[in-house]
Parts: structure tokens; C-alpha cells; sequence
């Protein structure tokens, strides 16, 4: 039974790391582009939810609906402004632009809300048993909301003009450009697309983990874990991955006596570097790039 | 091939020389020189000496930016005070017949361990204080201690706790808050008066919190408690879920978080999580803060925690009145109420202050002498250090969150409520 | 333009340049001779630090474009090499305590063995994969030492004794910033750095000309992350306290990378050029805009990437810079790769 309700807390942790991973994963297989600044707009989209309750009282859960649109917007300017000028440009350039562009939101944040750890309590935080097992609240509520956002991202890219064109683009750039598609605009909108996600989970985890602007670089390097694990631009992929990082760092915790929460964070960079070496395309092949020079 | 090897050559040159040239080529940190006297360097400074009363210079590096942004801001706001209430009301320093006034120059560190070092070596060689008070944080602390060590220069701190700094056999670093080994020793004696039987404890994988840890350890066995499990946790955790799980299953009376604000919060909020209830939850830095409570809500309720000091204790010495006299003149000139950080920065320097007046000379034997000797009480609690430095006379309190109010339930002589054990349990709040 | 002009293998001294930084170093070495207060001795011994990892760094990064994002995982290896060797040795490997001097080379072996053991798996890997695994590399490494507490002292860190003579420390710094801004002028004239260099414009090209590539390319990453871990070394020393927050200190990975990036990557002069610069910028533009140091080092970072690509050496003479376009190979796994989807 205690194993069995760690693998829960494992896997409800791990669904939340599938959906925060989404975003990087897709402008990855998309663009080929790796995000470094993509912790940061988790902690955007926390400081976001962050505000708008202690301004007005409004529910986490309710600001990750709005932050979505706000930062839809800041996406899709920034691709326009500043990444579409380097995504085709070698990885060098996009990765060191991204960087400067974490490490100057980090601290614009900083300037603006102070380095103070801040945090959102939400009356409903807690937990719940079910079937002899507790459940977290806020953790299952999060759970089931990535389920159906990662449900609802799928419908959209099969079934809406956009959704195909960013397949299209993904999985040929030369020919979409052919075919006459504005492959920038397209690229816009999937950066606005990603990155709104990401804002969303960032305002979901608000009320279970304290705000700071340094929290990102953390998310940054386990959505890369995730990736390798389960692979690029895939929505299964980033959910088994997410999964997998989830349980392992929830069981070595409980069973490594002493230091095993520490084991728990090394072992998802030890995780990355050996899948990696050995794996490179991935676990499930997944970090193949779609297109050669991708 | 010929150009930027000369432009180097332009740039190296005019570094060394930048360097090397007598005028102040540093500018202090923004604010960073929060001298009651107008003039800091150079000639003014010389003129001023002349014409003005007396001076003593004393100098800190404390992080205005960086990991200890806040913490360090408490620290030099503590500083400040001190230095304001004794050239302004207090006259300077008496120093045999004399009055001295107080020059505090203090610079940002960053943070940054490299930072701190270069500081504490510019304070000692070029603004040529004559004492030091100490940065914020165990590891700074240690770096800036062997450096006035080194130069022979009194440094009192307030803001290192970690009991490795005085293993170290410095003979001039002097600490007036309770190391950290003793900081759950008041609490955990309380809770096991109260029925305590078992333990356990997490803490976060640092100097502080794991010197903390080993006291609990210790002290818990002192008091007659089992202890269940010793668990460490990175410092950058951001899920401890399963740490809390792991501690349910165990099911012990009560529960040391040793750690810093944030992960204190973290643990209050995963274990209400996965329905962890022990009969006593204590968490080191976290409950003794108003912000908290703000944090946290009912969740923080009837956590237990330690503290260096509270206003509400009955400390009262004969400078700077009480502790809850302190606190008012604290909120008057800052617009905030103090956190115990700054009350004991402010205490660092008053024992600085304290010692001067003691030994009636500037020499540093002399004062140092009169630090081993000291032995007072002031609105922080009593002062008296032991032959390594560390401050073993003043007790640690503890304090439990009532009814979001954060009351002082040990030691008997401080307190002002009464334990309330066991706690309600998380889901019937 | 990316074919660099005097890349020929020329009689060593027969360069104008050597000269000027002989002279330089002599001057530098001068210094302490005017008696400068130990805060500035101790500046420019900063400086000197960020130097030579900036040049170090510039080995691997910018000669062989193999982005290092985890170049500071060395600096810790070499660090905690010299505080196991001067405080632990008796209780954990039963050997004698060494003194500085003894343990220091030690510091710059360990860091080169674990970069070759390292570079055999990462430098497999291309493109952007190889920084991330670098990146990931240092985020573990930290958590290793918190966890090798018996070893490391965990967080709380190993204190070594104090000894602080500036003057002596400061030209040690000065040795380690002759040394390897002098071996990386040496390869760049040398057959070997052709062939890095070759490397880094086209990988499989270089392969096919028969460069063994995979032994260049961790005989470079071993020589930086040697020099890295004798500086790494020298620091726990001279700081007299190591933990692993101290010494995996993040704005001390990204210092490097941005001050090679900013003087120009792959050149011998940017990467000291650049340190030099930022250093003094920090100080004295920084210093008074504070709290927007690290927002400013960002902003820097973007512009010179989207407007300076060939760094500040780029800027001033075309012949010395290689454009960062054309650093890197486009495709992330071009060997592997190839094999697997013929």
C-alpha cells in the first residue's frame, strides 16, 4: 500500500511536468529551437497567477485561463521580434539568444517584485481519500486539468487550419514554404501557442510551490530531462516522459533512506546525460529531428 | 592581425593603472555608503576628522542584491538603526572621556562568496576600519572572517549561525546569536514536557539547517525522544511530497523542518498535502516571520518554530530600552516591524559598542579582551561569549502561530502563551 | 570570410603579437611592486581568474564550437580535489594532508581525467544535445556533492587553511593567465588547432580528410578542463571555504561564456579582451546601477548575439574573427545520424 500511494504521488507529479513540458517540447520539434528561457515563463505565468490573487482574490485556476491570451500575445511578439531572426540560423546563435533572454526576464522579475519568496494559499489546499488512498487537492485538480489541456492541444493540431499548418511545418519546413504557407507567421503562432501553455502550468503550480524569479532554470533543465526521455513535439511522449521523471524521483525519495530527496534531484540530470549518451534520439526515438538540419 | 592586440594592449594598461592610480577608483555599491558623516574618501574625509568630533570607522559587507537580497536587507536596516541611534541620540561612542562617532560603511557583497572577499579586503586596506561587523549568511561569513582573522581586525557578527565557523580557532570573530545546534533545544524541551515521545527531522542540505539538524538530533535524545528518521533535503527542492509521505508512515509525535523560508513553507504545504499530522510541527526560519503567516493562512496555524527574538519577549537592557521599545523605534524608522535579523544586527553592533566602552581605547586587544569578558543584557538577551567566540549565555526561544498571532511559548522566563499540543490536525481546520 | 587568413603555421616569434603580450604580462608582474592596496591586488587577481577561464573556455567553445554549457563542472573538480587533499586525506583516502603547492597539480589531473572520461561519452554528441548534456552534467555534479558528504562535507562545505598572502596568490593568478592564453595562441598556430578548427567549420569534412576528430576534440576539452581545474583549484584555496553553492556559482559559468562570447569566439585575442572588458564594466558602470547587474549582463548578451556576432575583435579587424554563423554544423547528430537513416 505505502508503494502503491507513492506511485500515485508519483504519477500526479508526473502529469504536471507533461504539461508543463509541452510547450518546450513542441517549439523544439517545430523550430528546432531549444528554449532556455522556457522555465521563466513558468514562473511568469505563476507570478501572474500570484498577483491576480493577492489583487483580487481571483483562483489560480482561473488566471491559468487568462494567462493564456496575455501570454499568447507576449509569444507571438517575441518569435516576430526576436527569434524568428535567428531560427535559421545555427543552434549557437537561438541558444545563447534564449539564454540572455531567460536570464534578463529572471531579473526584470526580480526588479519588479523583489527576490522575496512569495506564494498563493488557496482555501481548498489539502487532501482528500479516495479508495484508501489520500489524495493531494490541488495536485489531482492539476492533474486532471493538464489531462484535458494536453487532450484539447491534440484536437486542435489535427483538426484546425492552424494545428495542421504547424504539423506541416514540423515535419517539412521547405515544402510548407512551397505549398505558399508564411512559415514565420506560423512559427509566431506556435511560439505565442507554447509559450501561453507554459504560462498556464506556471500559474497552476502558483498555489503548491513558493514563487521566486530564479524557480525557472530548474523547470528549464527537467523539461529537458523529459524530452530526451519521452521524446519531441509529441504529446504521449511528453507525458510518458513527464510520468517516468515523476515516479522515479517520488519512489528514490521514499526508499533511499537519508539523502534519497537528494538522489531524487540528481537523478534526473543523471537521467538526461545517459539517455542521451546512449540513446540519443531519445527513449522512444522521439528526439530524431524531423528534418534533416531541423 | 594588428589591431586588437594593441587595443588589448590599450585596455589592459588603462586597467592597471585604474588600479593601481591612489584615487578611490571604485565606486562604493548604490547607497552603499550610509555614513552619518557626509564625506567618505579622500581629502574630505581628512578634513572632516579635523573639524568634527572623532571618528570610528566600521565597515560590512552585506548582499543588498543576490541569494541574500532580503535577508540582507533586514541586516544593514538593523545596522542602520544602530549607528543613527548612536550619533544622533546617543551621543558616539564614549571611549574613555571621549565621543566618537560612528562611520558605517557598508558595501553590497552580491552575494557572491568573490564578492564579499575583495570587500572585506578593501574595508580593511583602503577605508582602514577599525571593526568589522559580520555579512549575512553562514558561508559569506566564513569567508570574510579569515580575512579580518588575518589582518587582526575584530569581527562581531549576527547573521552566521553555523557552529563550524567557531571550529575554525579564530580568535577575533565573535557571534552574538545562539549557534544553530541550539536552536530547537527550548522547543523540543517544551514538547517533551508536554508528552513528546518521537521525532523526526528533515533539513535542508546546508551549513545552517544541518548544524541545526544535529542539535535536534541531539537534543531530542536529551529530552527523552525516539529519533525515527534523519532525512536531508537539496537546496533547490521544489516537491516534498514524498518526503512527507515517507514520514507518515512513521508516524511520529513531532516534526523538525530545518531549513530556510521558502522550503519551510513547502513542507507546511506538502505535508497538509498527504495528510502528514504530527502532534508538533516545527520549522526553523519560517513560523517566526509575519509573512508566514500571510503565506500560509490556517495552514501555518499552531506551527511551531524558533527564534533568536521576538518582540514580545521580556528582554530589556540598558541601551535601546526593551525589546518591544526596539521593535517600535524599529517600525518608526522603517515602516516595517523588525524580523529578528535585524534585531540582531542591531545587537552585533551594539556589543561592538558595548566592548569599546568597556576597554575605553580603540586598541583591538584591548576590546577584544573586554568581548571575552562581557557579560550583559540587552533588549536581544543576555551577551556573554565563550573563549570560541559564540554567544551559549542567551537562550533560543520558540514561538507557536495562535490564531495567526505569533506567540512565545518558551523559555518559561519569555513567555507569553501556552503550548498547544497536540495540534489540531490539518483537515479539521 | 570563415576561412581565416594566417592560419599557416608561422615561425612563432616572428609575431608582433607575442611581443605585446610578453610585455604586458611583464608589466602585470611589475604591479605588486607599486604597492597597490591588497582590494586591488585582489581586483586584478579577479580579473585574471575570469581571464583565464574565459580562455580556457574559448578551447573548447569557440576552437571546436562545442558550446560547454557545464565548463564550471571542472572548476568544481578541481576545487574540491584541493580541499579533499589539504583537509581530508587522513580520514578518507588514509594518506598524508597535502600542502597547496602539492595538491594543486592534482586538481588540474583530476578535472583532465574526468573531461576525458566525460568527453569520451558527450563529445559524441553535436549541436545543441552536447550543452545540454554538459549543462545537465553540472546541475549533477552539484547534487553529488551534497550527496558525497563523507568526501565533500556535503553542504556544509570544507574549510581550508587560511593563508591569504595576496602578493603570492596574485601571481599565481598571473602564471595560470600566461599559461593558458599562451597554449591556446600555440595551438591556434599549430597543426592541432587547424585541425580543432577544421572540426568546427565542417565536422565529417574534417573526418574524411583523415583528422582523427574524436581525439582532437577531447585532447582540447581535456587541456581546457585541466587549466579550469587548476584555477578551480587555486580558488578553494584562496577563498579558504568551499560548498557546492559557492563553487558551482551560476553567474561564474554564465561570466565565462559571455566574456568569450563578447570578445570573439575561436580568436586567441577576444576571449581575454572580452573578460577585460566585462570585469571593468562590472565594476565601474555596474556597480552603480546594481540591482540591474545581472538584467544588463542579458540584454548585453542579446544584442551581441543578434549585432555583434564576431564579438568585439570581430568588430575591429575582419581577418581576426570567424563569424558565429558559421560555427556550427546545423545538423545535431550529423554522424549518427547519417549511419541510421542512410
Amino acid at each position: 500500500m505505502p508503494f502503491l500511494q507513492a506511485l500515485l504521488n508519483g504519477i500526479l507529479v508526473g502529469g504536471f511536468y507533461g504539461f508543463m513540458v509541452l510547450g518546450f517540447s513542441i517549439i523544439w520539434g517545430v523550430m528546432g529551437i531549444i528554449n532556455l528561457a522556457h522555465g521563466e515563463y513558468v514562473m511568469v505565468g505563476a507570478y501572474f497567477a500570484w498577483a491576480l490573487f493577492r489583487a483580487m482574490g481571483i483562483d489560480p485556476f482561473v488566471s491559468a485561463l487568462l494567462v493564456f491570451p496575455v501570454m499568447f500575445v507576449v509569444g507571438y511578439v517575441l518569435q516576430w521580434l526576436l527569434i524568428n531572426r535567428v531560427v535559421e540560423r545555427p543552434h549557437l546563435i537561438s541558444l545563447l539568444l534564449n539564454f540572455g533572454l531567460s536570464i534578463s526576464i529572471a531579473n526584470v522579475y526580480k526588479l519588479i517584485y523583489t527576490a522575496d519568496y512569495r506564494s498563493v494559499t488557496v482555501p481548498y489546499s489539502g487532501s482528500f481519500e479516495l479508495a484508501g488512498f489520500t489524495l493531494p487537492t490541488i495536485k489531482t485538480a492539476i492533474f486532471f486539468a493538464a489531462l484535458a489541456i494536453m487532450l484539447a492541444l491534440h484536437l486542435f493540431l489535427q483538426h484546425t487550419r492552424l494545428g495542421k499548418a504547424i504539423r506541416a511545418a514540423a515535419q517539412n519546413k521547405e515544402a510548407a514554404k512551397m505549398v505558399g504557407m508564411d512559415i514565420h507567421r506560423v512559427y509566431a503562432a506556435t511560439a505565442g501557442i507554447c509559450i501561453g501553455l507554459t504560462a498556464m502550468a506556471g500559474a497552476m503550480v502558483a498555489p503548491i510551490q513558493p514563487i521566486s524569479p530564479f524557480m525557472g532554470p530548474l523547470f528549464t533543465v527537467k523539461a529537458f530531462a523529459i524530452t530526451a526521455l519521452g521524446g519531441l513535439g509529441r504529446i504521449p511522449g511528453a507525458l510518458l516522459g513527464g510520468l517516468i521523471l515523476g515516479i522515479v524521483e517520488t519512489l528514490l525519495t521514499i526508499y533511499v533512506p537519508g539523502v534519497g530527496a537528494k538522489v531524487g534531484t540528481a537523478v534526473s540530470f543523471i537521467l538526461l546525460v545517459f539517455v542521451l549518451v546512449t540513446r540519443p534520439q531519445g527513449l522512444l526515438s522521439g528526439l530524431r529531428p524531423v528534418e534533416e538540419g531541423a | 592581425m594588428r589591431r586588437y592586440p594593441l587595443l588589448f594592449t590599450v585596455l589592459l594598461i588603462a586597467a592597471l593603472v585604474l588600479v593601481a592610480c591612489p584615487a578611490p577608483a571604485t565606486a562604493p555599491a548604490t547607497g552603499g555608503q550610509e555614513a552619518a558623516q557626509p564625506a567618505a574618501g579622500g581629502q574630505e574625509a581628512a578634513q572632516a576628522q579635523e573639524e568634527m568630533p572623532k571618528v570610528i570607522r566600521i565597515g560590512a559587507a552585506v548582499s543588498e542584491t543576490g541569494r541574500y537580497a532580503r535577508e540582507g536587507g533586514d541586516t544593514r536596516q538593523g545596522y542602520i538603526l544602530w549607528m543613527e541611534w548612536v550619533n544622533n541620540e546617543y551621543g558616539g561612542i564614549k571611549v574613555g572621556d571621549e565621543r566618537y562617532q560612528v562611520e558605517l560603511i557598508l558595501y553590497d557583497d552580491e552575494s557572491n562568496p568573490d564578492t564579499v572577499t575583495r570587500l572585506t579586503e578593501k574595508l580593511i586596506t583602503e577605508d582602514k576600519v577599525q571593526f568589522l561587523l559580520g555579512p549575512y549568511s553562514s558561508g559569506l561569513t566564513k569567508a570574510a572572517s579569515a580575512i579580518s582573522e588575518k589582518y587582526q581586525i575584530i569581527m562581531v557578527e549576527g547573521n552566521g549561525a553555523s557552529d563550524s565557523l567557531f571550529e575554525r580557532g579564530f580568535q577575533y570573530l565573535f557571534a552574538v546569536l545562539t549557534p544553530a545546534s541550539r536552536y530547537t533545544q527550548s522547543g523540543l524541551k517544551a514538547l517533551a514536557d508536554a508528552g513528546a515521545r518521537s521525532a523526526v527531522i528533515a533539513y535542508k542540505d546546508s551549513p545552517f539547517p544541518k548544524s541545526v539538524a544535529q542539535g535536534a538530533e541531539q537534543w531530542a535524545q536529551e529530552y527523552g525522544m525516539e529519533v525515527l528518521a534523519v532525512e536531508s533535503y537539496p537546496a533547490d527542492i521544489n516537491d516534498a511530497t514524498a518526503l512527507m509521505a515517507k514520514f507518515k508512515e512513521l508516524d511520529p509525535d513531532v516534526f523538525v523542518g530545518a531549513g530556510h523560508f521558502v522550503d519551510g513553507v513547502l513542507l507546511a504545504r506538502n505535508a497538509e498535502e498527504v495528510d502528514f499530522t504530527p502532534k508538533a510541527f516545527m520549522l526553523t526560519v519560517g513560523p517566526s516571520n509575519p509573512e508566514f503567516v500571510e503565506e500560509l493562512g490556517k495552514t501555518s496555524e499552531q506551527i511551531i518554530g524558533p527564534t533568536q527574538w521576538e518582540r514580545n519577549m521580556a528582554w530589556e537592557g540598558p541601551y535601546l530600552g526593551t525589546a518591544e521599545e526596539y521593535a517600535q523605534r524599529y517600525e518608526k524608522r522603517w515602516g516595517e516591524p523588525p524580523t529578528y535579523q535585524a534585531a540582531e544586527s542591531t545587537a552585533t553592533a551594539l556589543a561592538l559598542q558595548i566592548a569599546i566602552e568597556m576597554a575605553g581605547t580603540l586598541e583591538t586587544d584591548a576590546v577584544r579582551q573586554a568581548l571575552l569578558d562581557m557579560d550583559v543584557v540587552t533588549f536581544y538577551g543576555p551577551i556573554n561569549f565563550d573563549e570560541t567566540g559564540k554567544n551559549l549565555a542567551k537562550p533560543m526561544g520558540a514561538i507557536q502561530i495562535q490564531d495567526g498571532q505569533i506567540l512565545v511559548i518558551a523559555p518559561e522566563e519569555a513567555a507569553v502563551a501556552d503550548l498547544v499540543y497536540p495540534m489540531t490536525p490539518w483537515k479539521e481546520r | 570570410m570563415t576561412r581565416v587568413s594566417g592560419l599557416e603555421p608561422v615561425s612563432l616569434f616572428r609575431r608582433r603579437e607575442i611581443w605585446i603580450w610578453l610585455g604586458l604580462v611583464t608589466l602585470a608582474a611589475l604591479f605588486p611592486l607599486t604597492q597597490p592596496t591588497t582590494a586591488r591586488l585582489l581586483m586584478t587577481m579577479q580579473m585574471f581568474l575570469l581571464i583565464t577561464l574565459a580562455t580556457n573556455w574559448n578551447l573548447i567553445g569557440g576552437m571546436t564550437g562545442y558550446v560547454d554549457f557545464g565548463h564550471l563542472t571542472f572548476f568544481g573538480v578541481g576545487a574540491y580535489t584541493v580541499g579533499i587533499l589539504m583537509t581530508r586525506s587522513k580520514e578518507v583516502l588514509f594518506a598524508p594532508q597535502l600542502p597547496f603547492w602539492q595538491a594543486l597539480p592534482f586538481a588540474g589531473l583530476m578535472a583532465m581525467l574526468f573531461a576525458f572520461l566525460l568527453g569520451m561519452a558527450t563529445l559524441r554528441l553535436r549541436g545543441p544535445y552536447f550543452s545540454i548534456a554538459m549543462l545537465a552534467t553540472l546541475l549533477a555534479m552539484r547534487e553529488l556533492t551534497r550527496l558525497a558528504s563523507p568526501l565533500t562535507g556535503g553542504g556544509a562545505g570544507l574549510d581550508l587553511p587560511p593563508e591569504l598572502n595576496r602578493v603570492q596568490e596574485y601571481y599565481i593568478t598571473l602564471g595560470l593567465m600566461t599559461l593558458s592564453v599562451g597554449l591556446i595562441w600555440w595551438i591556434r598556430n599549430t597543426e592541432f588547432g587547424l585541425s580543432l578548427l577544421a572540426i568546427r567549420e565542417d565536422e565529417i569534412g574534417a573526418e574524411m580528410r583523415g583528422i582523427n576528430t574524436t581525439l582532437h576534440k577531447t585532447v582540447a576539452f581535456s587541456l581546457a578542463a585541466f587549466l579550469t581545474g587548476l584555477v578551480g583549484g587555486f580558488w578553494a584555496w584562496q577563498n579558504t571555504y568551499i560548498d557546492p553553492d559557492v563553487v558551482f556559482f551560476e553567474p561564474r559559468n554564465l561570466e565565462m561564456i559571455m566574456a568569450a562570447v563578447l570578445g570573439g569566439l575561436g580568436t586567441v585575442w577576444g576571449p581575454p579582451l572580452g573578460a577585460a572588458v566585462l570585469y571593468w564594466l562590472r565594476e565601474f558602470f555596474w556597480s552603480r546601477f546594481l540591482l540591474a547587474h545581472l538584467l544588463g549582463l542579458g540584454i548585453m548578451l542579446m544584442l551581441v548575439v543578434l549585432f555583434l556576432p564576431g564579438g568585439i575583435v570581430g568588430l575591429m579587424g575582419r581577418r581576426g574573427s570567424v563569424s558565429l554563423a558559421s560555427l556550427w554544423q546545423l545538423r545535431p547528430f550529423a554522424s549518427s545520424q547519417q549511419e541510421e537513416n542512410p
